[in-house]
C-alpha cells in the first residue's frame, strides 16, 4: 500500500496523472473520427453495423460511390476549388495589407488595426446574412462560386493579416533598412529581404486559409446558388435527413486526408525554410501554425 | 563641390528631429572632415543614434541640412547615399550565406559575377574571415557576425561608414581586440567612420575626435585628450568617469587664475572658465588629487583637511574616498606601485588640489 502511494506521489517520477488525462482526451477526440473513417470502408449500406471491408463507397460502386455519384464528386471538387481560390486571393492581399498596416503611423491606423479583427469576432451567421444581402441587392454579384469565393476571402484575410503582422513585428525594420543601406530600392528590399523572412508566416497563412475554406459551412452555404455549388460540408449536412450511405463517410474521409496532406506538405516545406536560418524567433512561427490549425 | 573638400566629408547644419513631443536631435551643427574617426558619445536617449540614422537617411530631418562632400542629401533616399551602416544588431540576412550577405550590395549594383566573387573574397580576408563564405550567419560567433556586418558595408567602398554601437553585444575582452581592429581597418581603408557609442573608454581609445551629446545637443567636440583633460561642461566631466564635482563660489578676476571659495577655504584654479563669478562648479580628476599626511604643513596653496572614509582596492590603484572639512566627498586615486599602503580608513589627511588641475565649469555649453 505504501509502495503504491510512493509510486503515485513520487515527486521525481513522471507526471502520471497528466499523462493519463492527455491520453484520455486524445482517445476521446479521435475515436469518433476513426470510427467514421472505418465505416467508410463498410461493405454494406449501414453506417453503424460493420459488414466487412470494401472500397465500394470510394470508387467501386458504379452509381453511389464518391467517384461515380456526381453530387458527391462535385462537392469535393467545389470544396477544393474554393479553397484554392481563397488561398490565391486572400494570402497575397492579406500580406500586402499587413505590411501596409504595420507601416501606417498616424490617425486612423489604430481603429483600422482593430477593425481588422472584426471578422474574427463577428458571429459567422451575421456575417453570412449581411454578405448575402449586400452581394444580392447592392453589388448584384451572382450567387455561386464567385460569391462564395468573395465571402470566404472576406473573413480569411483577417487571419492572414494577424499571422503576418505578428511576424512583421518580430522581424522589425532593421533588415529592410540594411537592404536599403546596401543599395536596394524600397521595393527590392521587400522582395529580396522581407519576403524570405516572411516565408514561414506566409506558409502558415496558406495552411490556415485552406483549412478555413474547407471547413466553412455558414458563409459558403448562404452564398451558394444550387446543387452544383455545394461543398462537402453542405452536401453532408443536407443529406443527413435523407437516405445515407457510407459514401458520405468516404467523402468526409477524403476531405480529412486532403487537409492532412496539405498540412504535412506545408510543415515539411516550413522545416526546410527554417533550417536555413535557425534563429530562436522562428520558433514563434511554428507556434502560429500549431495554434491556428483546426 | 569645392576641390579642397576631401571625400567623405560630412556637414550637419542646424539639424533637428522630433518624435512626437520628444526632440531627439536639437539643432546640431557639426563638421566631420573626410577620413576622420569621429565618435558620437553619450548616454542612451541623447540623440546619437538618431543623428546617425539621419545621416544614413532612415529618418527625415525636421529642420537643418546634411551635406555629404558638399552636396545636400535632403532629396537622396538611403539606397542612393554613398554611406553604409553597421547596425547594432548587425541585421545580417539569416537566410543568406556569409558570402551572399557580403555580395548583396555588389549585386544591387549589377557588377559582373566574377568581379563580385573576387571582391567578396578580398574583403572577407581583410576582416580575417576567409573560408567562412559558405556558412550561415547563425553558425558564427558574435564577433564573427560583427565582422561580416563590417565586411558587407566595406565591400561597397563607401566614403562614410556609420557604426551604431557595433561592439555593444560583445563581451569585454572581445570588445578590446575589436576596437583595435576597427581602428586599423579605418586607417587601412582611409574612410570616414562615424561611431556611435555610450562607452567612454571605447570612444577615447579609437576616435580622432569625439562629440559628447546630451539631450539632443552637443556638449563638446574635441580630441579624446581634450575631452578627458579639459571637459568643457559639467555633463562632459561627469560622463567621462568619476570626476570630483563640487559647488563653489567663484570670484574670477580675469587674469590667469580664478579665485574660489569652497566652504571656509580659499582655492585658486588655473583651468576652465577663469572669468566666472558667483555660483560655479569645480572639478578635479581623482588621479590628480594629492593626498598628504595630516602632519605636513597645511599652509600651502589649495590645501584642505579631510578624513579617509573608505579605501577601495581597484587592482592597479587604490581609490580613496575622502570626506573634506567642507562636507564634500572627494575621490583620489593612489597608484599601486608596490609600496606599503600609507592611508587607512579613518585617518586624517590633508588634500592638495593643484591649481593647474582644478577646473571651473559651465553647466551647459556656451551659446555659439
Amino acid at each position: 500500500m505504501r509502495r503504491l502511494r510512493d509510486w503515485w506521489a513520487n515527486p521525481w517520477g513522471k507526471p502520471r496523472f497528466l499523462v493519463v488525462v492527455t491520453w484520455a482526451y486524445i482517445v476521446w477526440s479521435i475515436a469518433p473520427v476513426l470510427i467514421a473513417v472505418l465505416f467508410s470502408f463498410n461493405k454494406g449500406r449501414s453506417r453503424s453495423v460493420w459488414q466487412g471491408f470494401s472500397t465500394r463507397w470510394y470508387w467501386s460502386d458504379p452509381t453511389q460511390s464518391v467517384l461515380h455519384d456526381p453530387t458527391l464528386r462535385g462537392a469535393l471538387e467545389q470544396s477544393i476549388k474554393l479553397a484554392t481560390f481563397d488561398m490565391l486571393i486572400a494570402v497575397p492581399l492579406g500580406v500586402a495589407l499587413a505590411i501596409g498596416l504595420t507601416r501606417w503611423r498616424g490617425y486612423g491606423s489604430r481603429p483600422v488595426n482593430l477593425l481588422m479583427l472584426f471578422p474574427l469576432v463577428t458571429p459567422e451567421i451575421v456575417m453570412a446574412v449581411s454578405l448575402l444581402l449586400v452581394f444580392v441587392t447592392l453589388y448584384h454579384i451572382q450567387l455561386g462560386t464567385t460569391a462564395q469565393t468573395l465571402g470566404q476571402v472576406t473573413f480569411s484575410i483577417s487571419y492572414v493579416v494577424l499571422i503576418v503582422r505578428g511576424r512583421l513585428l518580430s522581424i522589425g525594420r532593421e533588415y529592410e533598412e540594411a537592404a536599403n543601406d546596401l543599395g536596394a530600392s524600397p521595393f527590392a528590399a521587400i522582395r529580396l529581404v522581407l519576403m524570405p523572412l516572411l516565408a514561414p508566416a506566409i506558409l502558415a497563412s496558406f495552411i490556415v486559409v485552406f483549412a478555413l475554406s474547407i471547413d466553412d459551412f455558414v458563409v459558403t452555404d448562404y452564398l451558394s446558388s444550387d446543387a452544383s455549388t455545394q461543398t462537402v460540408p453542405i452536401r453532408i449536412y443536407s443529406s443527413v435527413r435523407g437516405t445515407t450511405t457510407p459514401a458520405l463517410n468516404a467523402l468526409a474521409s477524403l476531405m480529412m486526408v486532403t487537409t492532412l496532406l496539405a498540412i504535412t506538405a506545408a510543415l515539411l516545406l516550413y522545416r526546410r525554410l527554417s533550417a536555413r536560418e535557425r534563429r530562436p524567433e522562428q520558433a514563434a512561427a511554428v507556434g502560429d501554425i500549431a495554434t491556428l490549425e483546426v | 563641390m569645392s576641390p579642397a573638400v576631401k571625400e567623405g566629408t560630412i556637414e550637419l547644419v542646424e539639424l533637428s528631429k522630433r518624435f512626437g513631443d520628444v526632440t531627439a536631435v536639437d539643432g546640431i551643427t557639426l563638421h566631420i572632415p573626410g577620413g576622420e574617426f569621429f565618435s558620437l558619445l553619450g548616454p542612451s536617449g541623447c540623440g546619437k543614434t538618431t543623428t546617425l540614422r539621419l545621416i544614413a537617411g532612415f529618418e527625415r530631418p525636421d529642420a537643418g541640412r546634411i551635406l555629404l562632400d558638399g552636396k545636400d542629401m535632403a532629396a537622396t533616399p538611403p539606397h542612393k547615399r554613398k554611406v553604409n551602416t553597421v547596425f547594432q544588431s548587425y541585421a545580417l540576412f539569416p537566410y543568406l550565406s556569409v558570402a551572399d550577405n557580403v555580395a548583396f550590395g555588389l549585386r544591387r549594383r549589377r557588377e559582373p559575377r566574377e568581379q563580385i566573387r573576387r571582391r567578396v573574397d578580398e574583403v572577407l580576408a581583410s576582416v580575417r574571415l576567409d573560408g567562412f563564405g559558405k556558412r550561415r550567419p547563425s553558425q558564427l560567433s558574435g564577433g564573427q557576425q560583427q565582422r561580416v556586418a563590417l565586411a558587407r558595408a566595406l565591400v561597397l567602398s563607401p566614403s562614410v561608414l556609420l557604426l551604431d554601437e557595433p561592439l555593444g553585444a560583445l563581451d569585454a575582452k572581445l570588445r578590446k581586440s575589436l576596437q583595435l581592429e576597427l581602428k586599423a581597418l579605418q586607417q587601412e581603408f582611409g574612410i570616414t567612420f562615424v561611431y556611435v557609442t555610450h562607452d567612454q573608454e571605447e570612444a577615447l581609445t579609437m576616435s580622432d575626435r569625439i562629440a559628447v551629446m546630451s539631450g539632443g545637443r552637443i556638449e563638446q567636440v574635441a580630441s579624446p585628450e581634450e575631452i578627458y583633460e579639459e571637459p568643457g561642461t559639467v555633463f562632459v566631466a561627469d560622463f567621462l568617469g568619476i570626476s570630483n564635482l563640487m559647488n563653489a563660489t567663484a570670484n574670477g578676476s580675469g587674469d590667469t587664475r580664478c579665485r574660489l571659495r569652497l566652504g571656509d577655504f580659499e582655492l585658486v584654479a588655473c583651468r576652465g572658465d577663469l572669468q566666472a563669478r558667483g555660483e560655479a562648479r569645480i572639478v578635479i580628476r581623482p588621479e590628480r588629487v594629492r593626498v598628504e599626511p595630516y602632519a605636513t604643513d597645511g599652509s600651502g596653496e589649495n590645501r584642505i583637511p579631510g578624513m579617509i572614509e573608505r579605501v577601495v582596492y581597484l587592482g592597479s590603484a587604490d581609490q580613496l574616498v575622502i570626506r573634506l572639512a567642507t562636507g564634500d566627498t572627494l575621490h583620489a586615486l593612489q597608484i599601486n606601485d608596490g609600496m606599503p599602503r600609507q592611508y587607512k580608513q579613518g585617518m586624517p589627511v590633508r588634500v592638495h588640489l593643484p591649481a593647474e588641475a582644478l577646473r571651473v565649469l559651465h553647466e551647459r555649453p556656451p551659446a555659439p
